[in-house]
């Protein structure tokens, strides 16, 4: 996890990014194999290999768009682009063109850099990215390795930067791996969760909708747990002596430990018992709502049933 | 190492139990993909074809992509109370519209959609001469806007926007989203919808699911109600799609076990409860004037009303509180997890009177 990006800058990638560029993919990969079959016109695809069969899925490329405050760059969408496959360069005209259009429905966003499918960095990547310097000073890369195999456990995207190092006497621009976090707000998260797990979608009794919470929050625990137990694993076995000691990792656990409890202020629990108590008052609330609503149900039934005959003045029975 | 494995074959069991019970059609592999293709035969054929035109219930399943799905619930929560809208873009397949993708338009409101169908219109022309060329050649097959706090239909204007659209759009689905019910709630909150044309009667009475409306919002509601239907949404995604959004629980339980629906939905909550007590009084009122008034009247026509009234008030009030029940529960176990060594410290004492449920 150590990351060789000496720029300090923090990456915050949003899901709607990955769900986009594997859509892209996804898209190209069924229309070039099926017109690899027809051989009606190719669909003007980019950067596709010659329409054989079967072709090898062609690389996408794209635009990432989002802000950047001070050191840290938050990715929020993206869009695809046009690539010459000849010369080996974006369609420039294009990129303004969807740039644009996509300034007036999210105007805060900008160009933040490009994104890619395949499993490593190619030599043309730089290319496109030397052309994308002039609307960002500091383009970053995406890539995104569209190969599914079953027991990788990381996501397979990475983010690149590029760095000037001196080789062979001469200033050379290197791409350079940099660490991300995925970052989120509260409605994309639930929508990820929805289409992740294909809950069901309508409300169901309060039942499933509990049990739905509480699973949700139940894996994200064991996740938690599953971490936690590496840890201590790996602590024991350090202390037997198995694995020789590492100090700077030492330290960091330690700082991990100094922060539970995590807030421990008179304050903080005053707000949180009065949030308690709030919610328990509109449960009462609830509660008394539900019994207002059956009383009245029984005054009615009561009403109907005993009082007709007082009251109206000879009318007989009704239905 | 061994209790992960069996847990991990045990939730499996559970996917497969719970797909079964949903009747979710497992797709395979190249199956599942085969949905991304766009057919141009297949395609100009139903447009000839035009089966919808005889039959007014013709559409009944609407099947979003994930894509689709992200995009237009990030959109409209991006709003925050202001209504947007956007587009969608798919096929039909016999009976079924599939929404492939969505985008937004650069206009706000549904009042001012007048003036802002030019531009909007611009919009849509340059968005999808630019999508054919990056391979995504469908058509626009309907609309999305939001409704911000106050549920999922039509109202009055989106009524006569889609019978319009209906008439010379042809196929095309309204889909209306709720984001500060789906923060709220937790689930996303949203429907499909596709109107009768004028002076038709459904042979049915549409049996559609309760949800709340605010009380200046009831009335809208109410008239219109009968002149649309809702259809079935699912969901799908791509093989690439479930890979990597399984992969993507690995960074991301941190955000489920960190989010707090209470802090999110707090003026949603708020402004539900004050609508409660609106409707309370308003169904106090009815009362009170149907006592003296209908005695003549047959008591199952006085019955009606105040019953389900009441009884509607008693749902929303047990919905918004178990929302933030869930909500407070999310809270105490958290503080349970963190802060636990400050109950340690003190006699063992339990955290609290575990809230009441509501059934």
């Amino acid at each position: 996890m150590a990351s060789s990006s000496s720029s300090g800058i923090t990456f915050k990638l949003h899901p709607l990014v990955i769900v986009n560029i594997s859509d892209h993919y996804t898209r190209l990969k069924a229309q070039t194999l099926h017109s690899g079959e027809s051989s009606s016109c190719a669909p003007p695809s980019n950067g596709g290999t010659a329409g054989s069969a079967p072709p090898a899925p062609p690389r996408v490329f794209g635009c990432v768009i989002g802000v950047q405050r001070g050191r840290t760059v938050e990715i929020f969408n993206s869009f695809e682009l046009l690539f010459d496959s000849k010369t080996h360069t974006l369609d420039r005209a294009f990129l303004e063109k969807k740039q644009e259009l996509y300034k007036k429905v999210f105007p805060t966003f900008y160009i933040l850099g490009w994104y890619s499918t395949g499993s490593d960095v190619e030599e043309a990547d730089m290319l496109i990215h030397r052309s994308l310097m002039d609307i960002n000073e500091n383009p970053i890369y995406v890539l995104l390795n569209p190969a599914i195999i079953h027991s990788q456990k990381d996501l397979p995207i990475s983010i690149y930067e590029t760095e000037l190092h001196v080789i062979d006497g001469n200033p050379q621009l290197i791409f350079v791996k940099s660490s991300y976090n995925i970052e989120t707000v509260e409605a994309e998260r639930i929508s990820v969760d929805h289409v992740a797990h294909l809950k069901p979608s309508d409300g169901g009794s309060a039942a499933t909708q509990l049990a739905a919470h509480l699973t949700g929050i139940h894996s994200a625990i064991k996740m938690l747990n599953s971490r936690v137990r590496v840890l201590h694993q790996y602590l024991v076995a350090m202390q037997r002596g198995e694995i020789p000691l590492d100090n700077s990792l030492l330290r960091q656990v330690l700082s991990l430990l100094r922060r539970l409890p995590a807030i421990e202020s008179e304050k903080f629990q005053d707000e949180f018992l009065m949030e308690f108590n709030d919610t328990l008052l509109m449960t009462y609330l609830a509660m008394f709502t539900n019994c207002t609503g059956t009383m009245n149900d029984v005054v009615e039934k009561f009403n109907i049933a005993y009082d007709r005959h007082s009251r109206r003045g000879g009318r007989t029975a009704f239905i | 190492m061994a209790s992960s494995s069996s847990s991990s074959s045990s939730s499996a069991t559970a996917l497969r139990r719970w797909e079964l019970e949903n009747q979710i059609v497992g797709s395979e592999e190249p199956d599942r993909d085969l949905i991304y293709w766009y057919d141009e035969a297949a395609n100009s054929r139903a447009q000839q074809e035009k089966p919808w035109s005889t039959d007014p219930h013709f559409f009944k399943k609407v099947k979003v992509s994930a894509l689709a799905l992200l995009k237009m619930v990030v959109h409209a929560r991006s709003g925050g109370s202001i209504e947007v809208m956007g587009l969608m873009q798919g096929k039909t397949l016999g009976d079924t519209i599939l929404v492939m993708d969505a985008f937004a338009l650069p206009v706000e409101g549904t009042e001012t959609r007048v003036n802002a169908q030019a531009d909007a219109y611009e919009y849509m022309v340059d968005y999808s001469t630019t999508n054919k060329q990056v391979a995504r050649p469908e058509n626009v097959v309907g609309w999305y806007h939001s409704h911000p706090g106050y549920g999922c239909w039509l109202s009055g204007i989106d009524v006569s926007t889609q019978m319009l659209n209906q008439q010379f759009q042809e196929p095309f689905l309204a889909v209306v989203i709720d984001p500060t019910r789906t923060v709220s709630a937790g689930k996303v909150d949203i429907g499909a919808f596709r109107t009768y044309p004028q002076g038709y009667k459904p042979p049915d009475d549409p049996v559609s699911e309760y949800q709340t409306i605010p009380l200046n919002k009831i009335e809208d509601f109410g008239v219109h109600c009968k002149q649309y239907y809702a259809l079935d949404i699912t969901y799908f995604k791509s093989s690439l799609d479930s890979h990597l959004l399984d992969l993507l629980w690995n960074k991301y339980w941190v955000n489920t076990l960190s989010s707090s629906p209470i802090l999110a939905s707090r003026d949603y909550v708020a402004g539900q409860i004050f609508d409660l007590a609106d409707k309370l009084e308003q169904a106090e009122n009815q009362m009170a004037s149907a006592r003296y008034g209908s005695y003549m009247s047959s008591s199952q026509r006085k019955k009606e009303p105040e019953e389900s009234q009441l009884t509607k008030i008693t749902r929303d009030s047990s919905k918004i509180t178990a929302e933030q029940v869930h909500g407070l529960m999310s809270q105490v176990i958290k503080d349970i997890l963190f802060n636990s060594s400050r109950y340690h410290q003190c006699t063992a004492d339990p955290s609290g009177p575990e809230p009441m449920v509501e059934a």
